[in-house]
């Protein structure tokens, strides 16, 4: 039974697309290796996935190539000494392979440069190098492949890498150019687009030896500083929140704690608390002013929303979320019922210091989690008693999670009625 | 503006003006016209005047004998918040009803600025205000979405209590004419600004007949008995008690930071030690 009986459909109801489907499938055979019955399951589907048949894998070499390995003797044009070597290797119809050994084109040199003495005496005195030393150097190096490291360890006089390197790449550079027919001709050249420089090269590996030989208390010492000054920096995040456009001088007062951040005398106290967002927020108003202003006329809950949105811009949907669950819980109307300029500008504020509180929740959690990790359990006691500890996110979660909003559309304004509330409401009144 | 009014009011404030000859004098007060219309299409910067509005609707239910389709009789409305009279600033209210009605577009050319009609089934009105040209060029639209039925379930349909679904907003006019300033001086429909200093307003035109304005409230309107009434005093004092405690939670927050940030600053330095 398929889908076409429980239709009380006839059971070749397209005949004509049938037929037509129909050559090209005779054309494409039952691949072999699969028995009829489960090519027929696949309906004749094409296969997901290209496969390569069975047939194509299995496939023998043609029969009149006879194969077979011998051990046969080779050269190899990377040896100068003619040593005769043996290897096994893959031999068709009785002729041997010919042709280099294939692993020769492996065996690279270095060019290095070779200078006559004319050119030594010509260019390349310096008072630091007689000509012995260079030659040695430059003998050295091809004997070696430039592994500086290697001619270092060779080099009969105590000479460091960078002195080494120096020596021959000035040396290289300063022929490259003498030979040239004229300067712009090696300008491309690595050797002289590019010159060694000593100084930086040095320096570089006087850092990475200073990173390198630091112990593990100057390693922790570190760590601490930086985290520290990530935590400072994370601080100075929330009050972006609040404004909706950071201030150059609050921009400028976080830059100062950062930089003073990897010194030993920051502490937690030196934060300041962030800046009210009064300025920024008069400033965002205006422009959204302006906007309503090109309208000529508008209602004054347009307004409104208008200067909600442009107050929420850099907040998170959640955040958003969160203020006005604090609305409802604080009984207040979401869009206010009687809007006029002043109950328009109330709201407003009050939705600002929603913001302020939830990110001052924040700051609160953070620190805690932060002063805990300080404590290393040490510190078990502590002036907070853990029912302060955990009254902000509890109240938080019971706005926000446990009461649904059918609960807070039916209550009355500001009165408490759901048994979700009364724990945070008589917290709550305690602290007042 | 009548003829005598204007030249008596001329007569008060530039006595200068009253030239020796009728004639003489008329040439005069028509240039001083001039100027007066060009000094009241002047805009005021940073002064607004807003006009506090109550929109809504009203239906009666009409009983159980009433048609099907006729189950409701209603009325939506743009009034004064006070109830003042509105046709001093609105020159027409355009509704725009349900395509099933017949002329769906019903024009409104006066005060009290309302359409009723009879019908079953609840939409959204589309209201369009067109001002005085003194007031402003660009029309508003306000939406309001006709409510028969009342929201409660549980309460029943009556025949003797409305449904009654009313929004109070503001028509705002930022920076308005002075004309329109002047024309409103002494308009209890409209919330004036507090003029900037040293700002003098042309006098204010004398309001016509008084019997006339009246016409346009909606003190005396057969459904005032359901008005609502919107107090921005209850409004205001529920902020401010919201605020109390917001600030109260911050500045305990406060506090607890700077105890936290005393013993870190404890810690540390004992850590230090």
């Amino acid at each position: 039974m398929d889908a076409k009986d429980i239709l009380g459909l006839p059971k070749n109801s397209f005949p004509p697309l049938e037929k037509k489907s129909r050559p090209p499938k005779e054309s494409q055979r039952k691949p072999d290796g699969i028995s009829r019955e489960v090519y027929a399951l696949t309906g004749g589907l094409p296969p997901l996935m290209p496969a390569i048949e069975a047939s194509q894998l299995k496939k023998r070499p043609p029969s009149h190539e006879k194969i077979t390995w011998q051990w046969l003797p080779f050269t190899s044009s990377a040896r100068k000494d003619n040593l005769q070597l043996y290897h096994w290797v893959r031999v068709v119809n009785g002729v041997p392979p010919t042709g280099d050994y294939s692993f020769a084109k492996y065996n690279k040199s270095v060019d290095v440069i070779k200078y006559t003495d004319e050119e030594y005496d010509k260019y390349l005195t310096d008072p630091m190098w007689s000509k012995e030393e260079t030659d040695q150097l430059f003998d050295l190096c091809e004997r070696f492949d430039l592994r500086f490291v290697v001619i270092a360890d060779r080099f009969p006089s105590s000479r460091t890498v960078e002195e080494l390197k120096d020596r021959y790449y000035s040396v290289s550079r300063a022929i490259l150019i003498a030979r040239a027919p004229s300067s712009g001709d090696v300008a491309a050249h690595p050797l002289v687009k590019e010159p060694y420089n000593v100084s930086q090269e040095m320096e570089r590996k006087r850092a990475l030896s200073m990173v390198l030989s630091q112990t593990r208390q100057q390693e922790r010492r570190d760590e601490e500083v930086l985290i520290e000054a990530k935590r400072i920096a994370e601080l100075r995040i929330p009050p972006k929140v609040v404004e909706v456009s950071q201030l150059a001088a609050s921009n400028a007062g976080a830059e100062v704690t950062e930089r003073s951040a990897p010194g030993e005398t920051v502490s937690p106290s030196n934060v300041q608390p962030p800046p009210t967002g009064i300025p920024s927020t008069l400033i965002d108003n205006a422009s959204t002013l302006a906007t309503l202003r090109m309208l000529r006329v508008y209602l004054r809950t347009y307004a409104l929303e208008q200067m909600v949105q442009a107050a929420n811009a850099s907040a998170g949907l959640r955040t958003i979320k969160r203020v006005e669950q604090t609305l409802q819980d604080l009984g207040v109307n979401l869009k206010p019922r009687v809007p006029t300029k002043a109950v328009c500008a109330e709201h407003l504020e009050l939705r600002k210091e929603i913001l302020t509180w939830l990110n001052l929740q924040k700051q609160v959690q953070y620190k805690e989690a932060e002063g805990s990790s300080f404590r290393d359990g040490s510190y078990g006691e502590t002036p907070l008693t853990p029912k302060d500890r955990t009254f902000i996110p509890d109240s938080m979660n019971f706005g926000v999670e446990r009461v649904s909003k059918k609960d807070q559309k039916r209550k009355a304004p500001g009165a408490p009625s759901s048994s979700a509330h009364k724990r945070p409401r008589k917290l709550k009144a305690s602290d007042l | 503006m009548t003829n005598s009014s204007s030249s008596k009011k001329h007569g008060q404030d530039q006595p200068e003006l009253s030239g020796p000859t009728p004639k003489s004098q008329r040439t005069k007060m028509g240039k001083s016209e001039d100027n007066e219309k060009k000094n009241l299409g002047k805009k005021l910067k940073d002064v607004e005047i807003s006009v506090p509005i109550v929109y809504g609707n009203i239906a009666f239910w009409l009983g159980k004998k009433a048609s099907e389709y006729q189950s409701h009789k209603w009325t939506v409305y743009v009034r004064g918040a006070t109830n003042e009279d509105l046709g001093t600033i609105v020159k027409r209210a355009v509704f725009q009803l349900h395509s099933s009605f017949n002329n769906p577009t019903r024009v409104v050319e006066s005060p009290p600025f309302e359409l009723s009609e009879a019908g079953w089934g609840e939409f959204e009105v589309a209201i369009t205000l067109y001002f005085h040209s003194d007031v402003c060029d660009k029309p508003l639209n306000l939406y309001h979405h006709l409510k028969l039925y009342p929201e409660d379930e549980n309460s029943s349909m009556s025949t003797k209590k409305p449904v009654v679904v009313e929004f109070y907003d503001e028509i705002v006019f930022p920076d308005p004419s002075e004309a329109f300033l002047a024309r409103m001086q002494s308009n209890p429909a409209v919330n004036l600004p507090r003029l900037p200093a040293g700002h003098t307003l042309p006098p204010p035109i004398p309001v016509e007949d008084a019997s006339k304005r009246r016409k346009g409230d909606t003190k005396d309107h057969s459904l005032s008995q359901w008005f609502t009434n919107f107090s921005e005093a209850d409004e205001l004092l529920q902020l401010a008690a919201a605020r109390q405690q917001v600030q109260a939670h911050i500045a305990k927050l406060r506090r607890q930071i700077n105890l936290i940030d005393g013993q870190h600053q404890q810690l540390k330095s004992s850590s230090d030690q």
